[in-house]
């Protein structure tokens, strides 16, 4: 499906001194660097699933997005896609892939979504009753469908992420590129948006990459993980196994109604972190004991409230971006 | 056969697409484009009303006060439909990375800003023909011929595809310039002064005229206005240099496209 061997892409720029002399002088010398924005990169996706591609800022999951979809040629390696190398860009392969930019539109800005639709069809090749049928679902599905003949200007973040996603979607594309889909919108739009993918998804069995910050997302959608850092693979594989990468141990943490007093060293055992006085506790319970453990504080201890985390993952990219040597230690 | 029609329609929608984008801001469009060739109109019908009026009878160079100005109406006629059309769309995208979505869609870049190119053609040669017949209506024009108005039309849409390809270069040298909208502005001068659209070419010297018959300059406004007013037929060496010139320029299109492709997808901009 997607596959990549020994991928590579180097950008060169060049430093420049501050002010204007430096302006000048790097008219005629320039010191290049050049920097891997993406090394040593081997991916095979299978067929059918919801993959996140993961990292912080800068980590090369853009460039990678840019060079699945054919935009820009890799420095040295090959990817297979579909059995296309992308940057042929062979027209048989564009009609196969799509590409959604939450930070770039790709709708025309002058004109209503529906006319951005008429022209996709058209350059998609496909027939007047499956579009159709295509748009009244879609729009239908999103709560656009007031919406599809008002100027694209005019529409919220919100409605425009919507439309974006039903051009993507108009070609009934095999993979799915998903670069940051929910990226500034409100949270009940960032479930909206979330519902509608997985939906799809579920109907049609087509492979989605998605890159998101909000680790909600990813616990949402993914079924597997390939987390990057500095342009490197760091991670790859379930999404569970990605959540267990830290112990297996869970973190709860209690409020008390009183202080508790320093002479109990009954948490003692679960590494606790203290807050608020001594009133509250957050305790790294393993696995098998969260019951037992937790009742036991409750029954024994005033417990105001308590809580496990909710999204463990966001936990585990916090920890592995903060420091990455974790990964390598383990291996 | 099939592909061939489906192929067609791609074309069709993006000209309806380009259609509605430019009707989108009508004052907008007034402005740009029908604005600067109405007042550039009325400077020069000032300008040689004042002139001829200093002496009565006056002849430059075998015009008279009113083939001066027969000259200039055919003038904005030809500047309406030869050399509309501006680029400057076609920079943005590249300047804003837009080109991307192209390099995705089954349509590429220069076959959409060439629809866009047809769609705003069709546009100006509606608007020329109101502007024709309110002229006409006016008086200037005295003796339209339609065989010579068809031989304009066919003249002027030649011009208007070496002006697009001229244009085009501008624009594509966004891949490497900020801001390209003053190599548009030194050429609409340039074109202004060369192309007899301020003054006829009679007033030039002629050793200069023969040069600039080499260049696409006048076939900016001097001969199709003589072709439109019937004084020249459309059957000489012109289409010629407009065809070497359209040529020329498509194919210093396709080396910067290439060598700007290699710069975007290596970059990644």
């Amino acid at each position: 499906m997607i596959q990549t061997n020994k991928l590579k892409k180097s950008f060169k720029s060049y430093k420049k001194k501050p002010g204007f002399l430096g302006s000048i002088q790097s008219l005629y010398k320039r010191d290049y660097i050049t920097k891997d924005a993406v090394a040593d990169f081997d991916l095979d996706i299978p067929e059918g699933q919801i993959v996140g591609l993961l990292g912080p800022n800068g980590a090369g999951k853009t460039t990678l997005m840019k060079m699945f979809t054919g935009i820009i040629v890799p420095t040295s390696g090959e990817i297979n896609i579909l059995g296309h190398r992308p940057s042929d860009r062979e027209k048989s392969f564009r009609k196969k892939i799509a590409l959604v930019m939450g930070q770039k539109s790709q709708l025309w800005w002058d004109i209503p979504a529906m006319d951005s639709f008429l022209l996709l069809q058209k350059y998609y090749e496909i027939s007047k009753d499956d579009f159709d049928e295509k748009i009244e679902h879609m729009s239908e599905l999103l709560g656009v469908k007031e919406l599809l003949h008002i100027h694209v200007r005019k529409l919220s973040l919100g409605e425009r992420m919507k439309m974006e996603l039903m051009a993507s979607l108009i070609h009934s594309p095999e993979i799915i590129f998903l670069d940051e889909p929910t990226i500034g919108l409100d949270l009940v739009a960032q479930e909206n948006i979330r519902n509608f993918i997985k939906d799809y998804h579920r109907k049609n069995n087509c492979t989605i990459i998605l890159t998101s910050h909000y680790m909600a997302d990813v616990q949402e959608l993914c079924s597997k993980i390939v987390l990057i850092l500095n342009g490197k693979k760091a991670y790859d594989g379930d999404i569970q196994d990605f959540e267990k990468l830290l112990g297996h141990e869970k973190r709860v943490s209690f409020s008390f109604k009183n202080p508790i007093s320093n002479d109990d060293k009954y948490f003692e055992q679960y590494t606790p972190e203290w807050a608020e006085g001594r009133m509250q506790v957050e305790l790294l319970i393993p696995e098998e004991q969260l019951r037992s453990v937790s009742s036991k504080v409750i029954t024994n201890y005033e417990v105001e409230d308590f809580n496990t985390e909710v999204l463990p993952i966001e936990k585990v990219m916090k920890t592995l971006i903060l420091n990455p040597e974790i990964l390598s230690a383990d291996k | 056969m099939l592909t061939s029609n489906a192929n067609i329609s791609k074309w069709v929608q993006t000209i309806k697409i380009s259609w509605s984008q430019l009707t989108a801001y009508r004052v907008n469009f007034f402005l740009q484009v029908i604005g600067p060739s109405l007042v550039f109109f009325f400077i020069k019908y000032n300008l040689w009303s004042s002139i001829y009026s200093s002496q009565s009878g006056l002849i430059i160079q075998g015009y008279n006060f009113s083939q001066m100005i027969h000259y200039h109406a055919w003038s904005l006629v030809v500047s309406l439909i030869a050399g509309g059309y501006a680029s400057h769309n076609l920079a943005e995208d590249i300047r804003m990375g837009r080109i991307s979505s192209y390099l995705i869609y089954p349509f590429n870049f220069w076959e959409f800003h060439t629809a866009s190119f047809i769609s705003f053609q069709l546009l100006q040669t509606f608007i020329s023909m109101i502007t024709i017949a309110f002229i006409f209506s006016i008086g200037i024009f005295h003796n339209l011929s339609f065989m010579a108005l068809i031989y304009g039309y066919l003249f002027c849409f030649l011009v208007s595809l070496m002006w697009f390809t001229l244009q085009y270069m501008t624009g594509i040298l966004a891949f490497w310039l900020e801001e390209t909208w003053i190599l548009r502005v030194i050429l609409q001068i340039m074109a202004a002064f060369l192309s007899g659209a301020i003054l006829p070419l009679e007033l030039y010297p002629s050793w200069l005229v023969k040069v600039l018959d080499f260049t696409p300059f006048p076939y900016l406004s001097y001969y199709p206005i003589k072709v439109f007013s019937g004084e020249i037929s459309p059957f000489s060496g012109a289409p010629l240099i407009i065809i070497f010139w359209i040529v020329t320029f498509a194919l210093i299109n396709r080396f910067i496209w290439s060598r700007g492709m290699k710069l975007y997808t290596a970059a990644g901009m």
